[in-house]
């Protein structure tokens, strides 16, 4: 697998670091990190570049996770691009709710590195 | 307003006798795990002191509630250089704090059955400085201390149901 493009999506910025950091911890290999505070921020950010792998809180001002999913799919170069959403909700409904919209899966707050990697390295088997 | 807020919030949730040992469950976990350290209760006066940082979020729906966590500055500042390995800085206290109260409450309200669906969190306020009083409408209060590295830490659950 080579070095992915990844944008981490949180309207905080420790927590974007975090989930920078876990990403390193669980041995993925970055060539950037994009960073947005909303959805709103992540669509511009997507308009300009496509990435391998998107994470997102669901929580968030201006443009939540969920409205950020629906968004997502109307742009050509993301629309297929997986999307793992970060919560702090232990909400089943949010979850189902972000699964129906198009999230390949999710990960709740707090979390350990392995967490992220059990979730996310699945979804990046075919990247090549 | 979420469904299933709507649908399940006349069913209101009442603190039992070991909502305190669920909440001192919840912050251990996220400690642990964000922040790299254990914290184990803790037996400290309950007053303000000067120079406290206080996070703050609300739960609406099946629990209305105040969820706050408030701890000494250096508290904070070593909280959020250890969220963010060793390199945070000042200017990101505030944000630290407010995650670990998010994620506190959220985790804490995940451990009660059925409390989860019915029951909102808002993004979180933090406050620093020791000179202001907090209101609230509150008439149930729950109060968890525990210790880290040796200083306070107040949790406190201010329900209004």
């Amino acid at each position: 697998m080579r070095p992915i493009r990844v944008l981490i999506v949180d309207d905080s910025a420790v927590m974007r670091k975090i989930v920078e950091r876990s990403l390193r911890q669980a041995g993925i290999e970055i060539l950037e990190v994009l960073e947005a505070g909303n959805g709103v921020e992540g669509l511009a950010a997507l308009q300009q570049t496509g990435v391998d792998l998107i994470l997102s809180d669901i929580n968030m001002p201006a443009m939540d996770g969920l409205e950020f999913l629906q968004g997502l799919r109307c742009l050509d170069n993301s629309k297929n691009t997986p999307v793992v959403m970060i919560t702090t909700e232990g909400s089943e409904s949010r979850v189902v709710e972000a699964l129906s919209a198009g999230a390949r899966g999710y990960i709740r707050k707090p979390f350990t590195p392995d967490q992220v990697k059990e979730r996310v390295t699945p979804l990046l088997e075919g990247v090549r | 307003m979420n469904p299933a807020l709507s649908e399940k919030s006349a069913a209101r949730f009442r603190p039992d006798a070991t909502w305190p040992t669920l909440i001192h469950a919840a912050a251990h976990e996220v400690f642990q795990m964000m922040v790299g350290t254990e914290v184990q209760p803790g037996d400290f006066p309950p007053e303000p002191q000067k120079g406290e940082v206080s996070a703050m979020v609300g739960l609406a729906g099946t629990l209305c509630a105040v969820f706050r966590i408030r701890c000494p500055q250096d508290v904070a500042a070593s909280i959020a250089t250890k969220m963010l390995g060793g390199q945070g800085d000042s200017s990101q206290v505030c944000d630290a704090m407010g995650e670990i109260c998010n994620m506190v409450a959220g985790n804490f309200k995940g451990k009660i059955s059925g409390l989860s669906d019915g029951c909102m969190l808002s993004v979180p306020t933090v406050v620093m400085g020791g000179d202001f009083n907090v209101y609230s409408t509150g008439q149930e209060r729950l109060e968890v201390t525990l210790t880290y590295d040796g200083k306070p830490v107040w949790l406190t659950l201010e329900i209004s149901n």
